[in-house]
């Protein structure tokens, strides 16, 4: 594990600027993080919790002209362990036989512990991290002084080595200032989310019987997508026929004409099969499949649900129902 | 450079046959080798308009070119049909998986089709019968609407020629035309013999004659894993990455499209 100096940092991102673009979450004067490219001049801060608006978008935007890919590589600096369990699931769909050559991966992914949270993030209570184990190029942790970085495969290795002048071996008063920042956090969530106790594996083999759970939420679901939209997990598209390429854009499972054959055959006509579908995709269907959950725990679909439905306690009330 | 997945390659029409006033078998020739096993299915683009999924209806030894029958059903069908010969289209595939033709071999086949979904069985029924002596029987129970709506009718004498057994049925007849079985596909299990406890049995139609009809199979003996359906989903990417074409756990696209009943007899909205 290797250390930069604070005042080190500056040097680094513009030696990484030279060849890539890098956005970095950018602390709004409402309290939220929101996306924001790094400019010569500008402060990147990568403290704080997760943006608005997830990853993904960097991996494929919500509208997309399928064509030759232009302009620099991104470095997206401060990506949340959320976002970055978000991505594992995309790269499965996106990149798994066959692959999507559309699909960003040239994008590194520079993550950064969490030093806050949300009031709606949940992560440690499907058993998840405040920051990123792995599947990033290069991890940022803080200590006092500075920022401890790990190496999660070649790319991020090649950095550090090419950057060796920047970084010093992290010490051991480091490394615990690293875990005590880490606890600090997670003990933030965990007085956040006190009362929320879930158990994957039942909410998993309840959400499959049809509960009356999923006709309560629905009823206050207008099928307006923005849960879909703001999900670091969520990969649906429709792929268009343009006038001389393909396009993609991001669609939602929640739009009532979303499974709707030619003919008008709809098995998900109605908003309760939806609202069930959304949910059994994420926590039955893409662990069956992809061996990977579809939640995160970033709980952005509670801060943009139109319905004021709250995921945390759907999950809740999924595990305490009883099968009709 | 890995290969752009989406990518179409064109494809002549060759010919286009009226089959129903609703429906329409176009003769495709791609412009590069193509080549399907019977199952699985294509995207048909027309360039700048839109594309939309549809199975190939000849059969898979077929190579110098290929048949899709569609039936016009919304916007993009529309434009299909508009199709005259010569025009130059688009295709994506094959996509999907297709029928798991060792798993027939030595045995009986009922396939049981019903209105435009007999244009994936019509590809399977001629990839069987090109190669006849490999499997058991084949029976082939066919319903429409009507008489008029019945695709193929000119073909069915050459099929049973070959050696298929054929029953057809048509839910009404005003006329005094129609010399065959009146009443609902199902009804045809009346007329026939078969082995259910060790046949196969392939479903293709509208989602209220797939369900009735594999009740009825399983009524009558058949098992679930040696029942086959080919499930009609919106597949719009057909590589299974868009999510639209979500069956249970699967994507209908790339698990499917034919899928053995026992595999998705638990999902709960298969037939809507």
């Amino acid at each position: 594990m290797k250390f930069l100096r604070k005042e080190n940092l500056e040097t680094f991102v513009e030696k990484m600027n030279r060849d890539s673009d890098i956005f970095y979450p950018e602390h709004n004067t409402n309290g939220s993080y929101s996306w924001a490219r790094y400019e010569k001049g500008k402060t990147l801060s990568i403290t704080g919790h997760r943006t608005v608006l997830p990853l993904k978008y960097f991996f494929f935007p919500p509208a997309e002209n399928l064509k030759e890919k232009t302009g620099k590589p991104a470095i997206i600096f401060g990506a949340r362990g959320c976002d970055v369990r978000g991505l594992q699931l995309l790269k499965k769909i996106y990149l798994d036989d066959p692959e999507d050559i559309y699909f960003r991966k040239d994008t590194l992914v520079f993550s950064a512990d969490c030093t806050s949270c949300h009031q709606n993030c949940f992560c440690t209570v499907l058993g998840d991290e405040p920051w990123a184990e792995d599947d990033f190029d290069l991890n940022f942790s803080f200590a006092r002084d500075g920022f401890l970085i790990s190496a999660g495969g070649k790319k991020g290795n090649e950095i550090l080595k090419n950057n060796s002048d920047l970084f010093e071996e992290a010490s051991d008063s480091q490394k615990m200032e690293m875990l005590n920042a880490r606890s600090k956090t997670k003990e933030y969530l965990r007085k956040q989310n006190e009362d929320k106790k879930i158990n994957l594996k039942v909410c998993a083999e309840k959400a499959g019987e049809n509960l009356d759970v999923f006709e309560k939420y629905a009823q206050t679901c207008v099928s307006c997508g923005a849960c879909t939209n703001v999900c670091p997990a969520c990969f649906c598209f429709f792929l268009a026929e343009g006038k001389e390429n393909k396009i993609r854009y991001s669609d939602s499972c929640q739009y009532p004409g979303y499974a709707r054959v030619a003919g008008g055959a709809n098995p998900r006509r109605k908003m309760t099969p939806r609202f069930k579908h959304r949910i059994l995709c994420k926590f039955l269907y893409r662990p069956a499949m992809q061996e990977i959950k579809g939640c995160t725990g970033c709980g952005r679909c509670i801060s943009g649900c139109q319905g004021k439905i709250n995921f945390r306690d759907v999950l809740l009330d999924i595990q305490a129902g009883e099968k009709r | 450079m890995t290969a752009d997945i989406y990518k179409t390659m064109k494809a002549n029409v060759e010919a286009v046959v009226d089959e129903t006033p609703l429906i329409k078998t176009f003769v495709l020739k791609t412009e590069e080798a193509f080549s399907f096993q019977t199952g699985q299915f294509i995207q048909f683009t027309v360039p700048g308009e839109g594309e939309a999924p549809f199975t190939p209806s000849s059969s898979q030894f077929q190579k110098e070119y290929f048949e899709t029958t569609i039936m016009k059903a919304g916007r993009v069908t529309g434009i299909i049909h508009s199709l005259k010969e010569n025009d130059t289209v688009g295709i994506r595939g094959p996509l999907g998986k297709g029928y798991p033709l060792k798993e027939f071999e030595s045995r009986e086949i009922l396939i049981l089709g019903g209105g435009v979904g007999m244009a994936p069985l019509r590809s399977l029924l001629l990839t069987l019968l090109d190669e006849k002596d490999k499997y058991g029987r084949i029976v082939l129970l066919y319903g429409a609407k009507n008489p008029v709506d019945i695709v193929y009718s000119g073909q069915f004498a050459g099929w049973k020629k070959r050696g298929a057994e054929i029953y057809r049925s048509v839910d009404k007849c005003e006329t005094d035309q129609w010399k065959e079985k009146i009443g609902v596909v199902t009804e045809l299990f009346d007329e026939v013999k078969l082995n259910p406890s060790k046949g196969i049995a392939v479903v293709c139609g509208p989602p209220v004659m797939m369900k009735f009809g594999t009740f009825k199979l399983l009524e009558i003996g058949y098992k679930p894993e040696n029942i086959y359906l080919s499930m009609e989903k919106n597949m719009s990417c057909g590589l299974g990455k868009c999510g639209h074409c979500a069956l249970g756990k699967y994507f209908a696209c790339k698990d499917g499209p034919v899928f053995k009943y026992s595999l998705i007899k638990d999902i709960g909205d298969i037939w809507d």
